[in-house]
């Protein structure tokens, strides 16, 4: 069975990016939009793992984070976070929030892949 | 008191020339004052010295008198006694010669009239005794005549001579008052002319002062506040009562200073701006450009489908132009954040070593297709060292790109050690090398060392600024030894411990 993964992305071209390369690796895709939205799937759907971008409308990325980990039934899904390049100490601060892991935009789609199968490959008992 | 002086003396709403024109002048007329009085001083003892001259004359008239009286008297007994011609002319003579006397005395005494004209008419009593007497004698008649001597002419010149002697006493009593009065009229001068002369050198100070003091004190505090505004402080104002040229020099300074603090917040308003605008803005241009690079990736990957060798040739040109251009952008990005103030640092443990291998294995295909040798040389006991591994990774891939880019023939060599609680990286290169007066300058914005260079070799150059700064915000130093023709070798330094060197500072 295939894992779950939880896209959160506002732009299009970003989130076809991550959809394009997750699905051709074979995931289960779930998307949202803003980070509301996320906490919500997150709950309903139960991901193997989120990728969180940061920059968000409504709630961002830090707070959907902080959100999903005070859930105690949502604590264990590893988050990797897509941080922006042009906002400093961002890493830090996402690791405050509760992220697993982060990935600083730009990304190299195979990095991105390269860090999702590492992080999926230690939390899955598989 | 004084300081009451000089700000009266500031108020005067005169010119600064008026002023010292005016107190020199009031020195002036003092000197000339204390002249006069000198001056009247001078002629007083003049004139007491005059009248004591002609009371000498006096007294010494009164002497002749006094000796002639003697003289008469003796003239007339020796005419007695000899009885011949000669000695009645003599006599005669005598007596003539102290009526001269006499008439000299009256011009020189006008004071002592009533003594002089009871001596006059004894003198004539004594005149008409001894022509009685000379008559006698020449008509024969000794006797008689020596009777009349004797009973007239002898008591006669006793009067005469006891007259005076109290017109030389009076002489002498006056010749003794005047000296006293003369001494006392010179004490009196002299502390007049002392007191004149304490007076105007007081007065002269207390103006010297006042007016210089108006003139300092406003110099001093203008000097005071354009020292503060090359120091960076635009606030505050001088405050100056004066109101000549210092006043509004004074007011000058301070219309200066707030043109000056109003336009230097206008350029940092400006300059906040920009790096503003620059951070928007490239923010904004490399969101569609990491969309391009990603859908790059993924066509490569062969996700859309197998990849024909002809597009993936193209497709390798899209990606090094986009990565090309995204090097750009984040250059322009770290200035602009370095310039705002808004860099920080994320501040963690790292290996050096890895930071090291790190740019090695990024940079090695890049000097393998040079064909430049590239060697490493990294210290076995460097220690964990804490700073921002991204950014010190950042700095010495921006050195050995440079050092790859710019090199035709030879090799590369990184050096990493730690010495003295820092670590010591060096770049080396056998490239052209940079002349001595361009080691400062490369290390500004947008300088590289042929402008030309730009197109060939790419780079914004910015990285060697941006690199300065990173090192920098460290607590490091970064240098570069060079010499045209044989190489060029970067050095940089950085803490170990962010907190050592604080406290080395």
């Amino acid at each position: 069975m295939s894992s779950r993964i939880l896209i959160v992305e506002d732009t299009e071209d970003n989130m076809r990016i991550a959809r394009d390369l997750l699905s051709s690796a074979g995931y289960e895709l779930l998307e949202a939009m803003d980070g509301a939205a996320a906490v919500t799937m997150a709950a309903l759907h139960r991901p193997d793992l989120i990728l969180m971008d940061i920059q968000l409308p409504v709630v961002d990325g830090y707070e959907a984070t902080r959100r999903i980990k005070a859930n105690a039934e949502l604590r264990a899904i590893p988050i990797i976070a897509i941080t922006s390049y042009a906002l400093s100490g961002d890493d830090v601060k996402a690791r405050a929030a509760g992220c697993d892991a982060y990935i600083a935009k730009p990304y190299s789609p195979r990095m991105l892949l390269a860090e999702i199968r590492k992080i999926l490959n230690r939390s899955d008992p598989l | 008191m004084k300081s009451l002086l000089v700000r009266l003396v500031s108020r005067v709403p005169a010119r600064v020339e008026t002023k010292l024109l005016a107190s020199f002048l009031t020195i002036v007329v003092l000197l000339i004052v204390l002249g006069a009085v000198g001056l009247r001083v001078l002629s007083g003892v003049n004139q007491r010295t005059v009248e004591l001259v002609k009371l000498q004359r006096k007294i010494a008239a009164y002497r002749q008198v006094q000796h002639d009286t003697t003289n008469q008297l003796y003239s007339v007994t020796s005419a007695l006694l000899l009885a011949d011609q000669r000695s009645l002319d003599a006599a005669l003579r005598r007596v003539s010669q102290f009526g001269y006397d006499l008439e000299r005395l009256q011009f020189v005494a006008k004071d002592e009239v009533e003594l002089l004209g009871q001596v006059r008419q004894e003198y004539d009593r004594f005149v008409d005794v001894a022509r009685r007497v000379v008559e006698l004698i020449r008509g024969g008649n000794v006797a008689e005549a020596r009777e009349v001597h004797l009973a007239q002419a002898a008591p006669l010149a006793d009067r005469l001579e006891r007259l005076t002697n109290q017109l030389v006493n009076r002489a002498e009593a006056s010749m003794v008052a005047g000296i006293d009065a003369s001494e006392q009229a010179y004490v009196v001068s002299q502390l007049t002319v002392i007191a004149f002369a304490i007076g105007s050198i007081v007065l002269a100070l207390a103006l010297g002062y006042a007016i210089s003091w108006s003139l300092i004190g406003p110099v001093a505090e203008i000097d005071a506040r354009l020292r503060q505004v090359a120091a960076g402080d635009f606030t505050g104002r001088v405050r100056v009562a004066n109101r000549d040229e210092l006043g509004a020099l004074a007011a000058n300074v301070n219309r200066t200073c707030e043109e000056l603090a109003r336009l230097y917040q206008q350029l940092e308003a400006a300059s906040r701006h920009k790096s503003e605008f620059l951070a928007n803005t490239s923010h904004e241009l490399r969101t569609p450009l990491n969309a391009i690079l990603g859908y790059a990736e993924l066509i490569e990957d062969n996700i859309y489908g197998e990849v024909p060798d002809k597009i993936r040739e193209v497709l390798n040109r899209i990606q090094s132009n986009g990565r090309h251009l995204l090097g750009l952008i984040n250059d322009v990005l770290d200035l602009s954040k370095i310039e705002a103030g808004q860099l920080s640092l994320s501040i963690a443990d790292y290996s050096m070593k890895e930071v090291v291998q790190t740019v090695v294995t990024a940079t090695g295909a890049l000097a393998d297709e040079k064909n430049l040798a590239f060697s490493t040389m990294i210290s076995e006991d460097l220690p964990v060292g804490e700073g921002d591994e991204r950014r010190i990774t950042q700095v010495l891939l921006n050195l050995v790109g440079n050092a790859i880019k710019f090199t035709e023939a030879g090799g590369i060599a990184v050096r990493a050690l730690a010495e003295n609680g820092a670590f010591e990286v060096a770049v080396s290169d056998t490239g052209p090398g940079i002349p001595p007066e361009e080691h400062q300058r490369i290390f500004e914005e947008f300088r590289q060392l042929d402008s030309s260079s730009t197109r060939t070799k790419g780079g914004t150059g910015l990285g060697l600024a941006i690199s300065k700064k990173i090192v920098e915000l460290h607590g490091g130093r970064i240098w570069v030894d060079s010499d045209p023709g044989s190489g060029a070798t970067f050095h940089f330094t950085l803490p170990v411990r962010m907190e050592v060197m604080e406290d080395a500072v």
